[in-house]
């Protein structure tokens, strides 16, 4: 939708894994405020995060809602770009195919410039 | 996720009680027929027209999806992808639901209420 | 100029991992909370890479028994060092 440069977007990284604690949909949210009140939003999944990309996720044994909708949605909030740190994905003997959605892969030596990029930088 | 927020009155539809929470939103989003839409409009004085009922089936459509109430930016969005561009701009959805369209439009489409916007 | 926050063992969580990758040449680490045991001979040795930009909050490492007990290579701070850190930095990237 716009394509202002980084400088004026917000990253935020989520680097938990789905079901198993609240901080991946905390960071989600975070996300869609941003993007709701106009704001560009980025994402980076990095470390254990890289698992909320996972294809073929579902409910929690109990019927608790997953994120996975949530990520099918980001597009409608027009949050495109998603960040992947490679490393991360590889440590885990995953690849993009693995993942529900279309991601930009990012190199360990691109990380540290990465997050001096953006103005605000949230980490979950 | 799914708890359910308190009952703060019924609506009456037909012969069915239907609770609503203190913000007028469905406590439990199983009771919606068209007919409860119809009732919580006709209560503020809203009349239903084609055109909103394009946007409920918008926003319904959009829950089943996401499972999560859009916010105005994702509903226009949402809006214009499926009655074309002219129909999904702000001015169309404020005319519609005068007041915030994202929180009007998803109490009469019965979903709950958007958490990202103010 | 960043400053990192890491309030996580290296002995239970690898999210120090992620913070190291993500640091810059000129950016700091500082321990804080449970962090501060990487602060302890060896297990200070995970943050080698990052030789003069260690720092542990001095407080933290009082409450647990390990002042005196730092590596040597671990600037100790305390809560006006934090300070003085966060700026002399653009921002801090906290790690949980």
């Amino acid at each position: 939708m716009n394509n202002e440069d980084s400088s004026t977007a917000m990253l935020v990284v989520l680097r938990h894994a789905p079901h198993g604690s609240s901080w991946l949909r905390e960071g989600l949210d975070v996300a869609l405020v941003g993007a709701a009140f106009g704001q560009t939003v980025n994402l980076l999944f990095l470390g254990e995060g890289v698992q909320a990309l996972m294809k073929d996720q579902q409910k929690g044994p109990l019927g608790q809602k997953g994120t996975h909708p949530t990520l099918d949605m980001l597009a409608m909030y027009d949050i495109d770009t998603l960040l992947v740190d490679a490393d991360s994905l590889a440590q885990r003997g995953l690849t993009e195919a693995d993942l529900q959605l279309p991601v930009t892969l990012i190199t360990t030596s691109q990380l540290p410039f990465l997050f001096t990029q953006y103005a605000p930088v949230f980490n979950f | 996720m799914s708890a359910k927020t308190a009952t703060a009155r019924c609506l009456r539809v037909g012969d069915r009680e239907i609770a609503l929470d203190p913000e007028g939103y469905l406590v439990d989003l199983s009771d919606w027929t068209p007919a409860v839409a119809e009732a919580m409009a006709s209560e503020e004085g809203r009349v239903l027209t084609f055109e909103h009922w394009e946007v409920i089936e918008v926003l319904r459509d959009f829950y089943a999806r996401f499972e999560m109430a859009p916010a105005m930016r994702p509903l226009v969005k949402a809006v214009g992808q499926a009655l074309g561009p002219e129909k999904g701009r702000s001015l169309h959805l404020m005319t519609l639901f005068p007041e915030s369209p994202a929180k009007v439009g998803a109490r009469l489409a019965g979903l709950p209420k958007p958490t990202n916007c103010l | 100029m960043q400053l990192h926050l890491l309030n996580r063992s290296v002995a239970s969580s690898h999210v120090y991992q992620d913070a190291l990758r993500a640091m810059g040449d000129d950016d700091y680490l500082l321990l804080i909370e449970d962090g501060v045991y990487g602060a302890v001979a060896p297990l200070h040795e995970h943050f080698a890479s990052i030789p003069g930009r260690l720092y542990a909050l001095r407080e933290d490492l009082a409450s647990r028994g390990l002042e005196g007990r730092c590596a040597e290579q671990v600037i100790v701070v305390d809560m006006e060092g934090f300070v003085q850190l966060t700026e002399k930095t653009e921002r801090s990237v906290s790690w949980f």
